[in-house]
């Protein structure tokens, strides 16, 4: 069963209503299972309109939904496996006003990764743009990364929509300049990963983070660290950086393991598949960059305070 | 003689001088702890005296081709249900250390398996008269360690109580595994492993190990004490998912007291990716 995921245009909440019912009540009729993600106050004209239908309709705030890329990847792909055997119907409304311009790219880049996680769902999938409020630019990428274009209450095959995996590798080949003067060096050359978690845990107390935060980030390097010693090739080594609110740990080895645009982002089915190890790093940090180059494989994770 | 302290230590480090306790919750448990107490004894080919209510009871431990001047299995119990009398139980076990002593062995290990006591005429009294007879007898030594059992399903929690207090040490299982970094001990109620220090990539193999062990052994549910746990890492909880994979049909891996922000971790990964574990018990933080 193929995924439909579509984009449309709005501007006020009348426009709004008037594509996202129908939308709602088809997935009622169809007997698929509906979700209802979306902004206030978009969010509660939706439930009052929906009044007489109970709790046949899931809702879900997008300013709590849509924190974290990679985690909300997660709880749709959750959202998907126990609706089964029914499909699911999403009505799904991004937030776009809280991120910097690299978290921007990610949410991007989350939209484009919908078209290949939830593939052979079956799931028909609807994402309003508010034409009123949003830049320019987040309009134009939506028309990148959604392969049906809902307009004037008609479906149009969108002629701009981008490969996922050619989206990626465009995003990918944001990495930023190299690490700054001033970053901490830890080399890993042994088996015994303990000294690396001590030393990513007393950056982590130093840079503020909370206790959570710096168990998440130690269990991530000490992941990517693991993998670097599996996989890669020496000298492998640890840099590790602030920006800002930000703690950057980077490893690096000299070797080429050459990451896909998808890895790490595709939900495993459980624990057991390959790729949980990075898809958990992914979820454990805010973000990660990957590059593989000329010069070894690195892998960078990004922590705010 | 009665102690409001008292250290834990793995039977396998019991030292002369040592008069430890054992409250197990089965045979499994008995085998284990004062099995190996019995076996490494006659192994290293020190006397082992082994007491216990009828001569007819099983001694945890035996080794194959066992000479039979190292081990000798004194029967206490008083005929017709007569009140145990301590001194001459006391008596009994002195001839035998004076025994041994004479034929030149090295050091005594002295087992005594006291649940047919528990209920004896008289109550509990000379069984703690016994106790205090023991400890004067061992404490000073420098040849002699004993281990006290008692079937702990058998017993009164007050009576338990009262035995367990009148012991310095309290013995527990050798640890599966034990390094600077982890270490690994079996538990029996509820029955699973005890985990404590750090899991990482260097000691996959050790917890798969030890995991299939555990499996092996129980029916039901097996139970990970994750409390002394510091760092558990990614591989490790795969690990975990794959032995819950394998435990299917038999029961789940429940992990109990496992701390706040380990727990974090797992739920960020998410239950629904971790099938067939499953949390329990309070939690540290």
């Amino acid at each position: 069963m193929t995924l439909e995921h579509r984009a449309f245009m709005y501007s006020g909440p009348e426009d709004f209503l008037a594509v996202t019912v129908p939308f709602l009540e088809s997935g009622l009729e169809s007997g698929q299972a509906v979700v209802a993600v979306a902004r206030e106050p978009n969010l509660t004209a939706l439930r009052d309109t929906f009044a007489g239908h109970g709790t046949a309709i899931e809702y879900f705030d997008s300013a709590a939904f849509y924190r974290h890329p990679v985690r909300t990847l997660r709880d749709y792909q959750a959202i998907v496996k126990r609706s089964e055997p029914r499909s699911v119907c999403a009505l799904a409304e991004p937030v776009w006003g809280r991120w910097d311009e690299r978290q921007t790219l990610e949410w991007i880049r989350y939209e484009s990764l919908i078209n290949v996680v939830f593939a052979g769902s079956g799931a028909r999938a609807l994402c309003p743009y508010d034409t009123a409020t949003l830049p320019d630019d987040v309009l134009a990428e939506a028309r990148r990364t959604h392969p049906l274009l809902l307009t004037d209450g008609r479906d149009l095959i969108n002629g701009r929509y981008v490969d996922p995996a050619v989206f990626g590798a465009g995003c990918d080949r944001a990495w930023r300049a190299g690490r700054p003067e001033g970053a901490e060096y830890l080399p890993i050359d042994g088996a015994d990963l303990h000294a690396l978690r001590s030393f990513v845990a007393e950056r982590a107390a130093e840079h503020g983070l909370g206790r959570q935060p710096a168990q998440n980030l130690v269990t991530a390097v000490n992941e990517v660290a693991a993998n670097a010693l599996q996989h890669g090739v020496p000298p492998r080594g640890l840099w590790t950086w602030r920006d800002g609110d930000d703690l950057l740990c980077e490893v690096g080895d000299n070797g080429f393991w050459r990451p896909g645009p998808f890895t790490g982002f595709i939900p495993p089915d459980s624990a057991l598949q390959q790729g949980f190890g990075l898809w958990t790093v992914r979820l454990l940090v805010d973000l990660v960059e990957l590059k593989a180059g000329w010069d070894g494989t690195f892998v960078r994770l990004h922590t705010r305070r | 003689m009665e102690t409001l302290w008292s250290v834990r230590r793995p039977v396998r480090d019991l030292r002369p001088g040592d008069h430890a306790w054992l409250a197990y919750s089965g045979e499994d448990e008995q085998r284990h702890i004062a099995g190996a107490f019995v076996r490494d004894g006659l192994l290293a080919h020190d006397k082992v005296v082994y007491l216990t209510g009828s001569a007819r009871d099983a001694v945890p431990g035996l080794t194959p081709d066992l000479p039979a001047h190292l081990l000798t299995v004194l029967a206490a119990e008083p005929p017709g249900g007569e009140r145990l009398d301590p001194r001459a139980a006391a008596a009994m076990l002195a001839a035998e250390l004076t025994r041994a002593r004479r034929a030149g062995f090295r050091a005594v290990r002295l087992a005594a398996d006291l649940t047919w006591a528990l209920g004896g005429a008289g109550g509990l009294d000379p069984l703690l008269d016994l106790e205090r007879r023991l400890d004067r007898a061992v404490a000073p030594s420098t040849s002699v360690t004993a281990l006290c059992q008692v079937d702990r399903r058998r017993g009164r929690p007050a009576d338990l109580a009262a035995m367990r207090a009148a012991h310095a040490v309290h013995a527990t299982p050798d640890p599966e595994f034990e390094d600077s970094v982890l270490c690994v001990v079996r538990t029996f109620q509820p029955a699973g492993l005890a985990l404590s220090g750090e899991l990482d990539a260097s000691r996959h193999a050790i917890l798969d190990q030890a995991l299939a062990a555990a499996s092996a052994a129980t029916a039901g549910d097996v139970h990970l004490d994750l409390a002394g746990l510091g760092f558990i890492d990614l591989g490790a909880i795969n690990i975990l998912a794959d032995a819950a994979a394998r435990h299917a049909g038999r029961g789940r891996i429940v992990l109990d007291r496992i701390p706040a922000q380990l727990r974090a971790v797992l739920e960020t990964v998410g239950w629904h990716m971790l099938p067939g574990l499953s949390l329990s018990g309070p939690n540290l933080t």
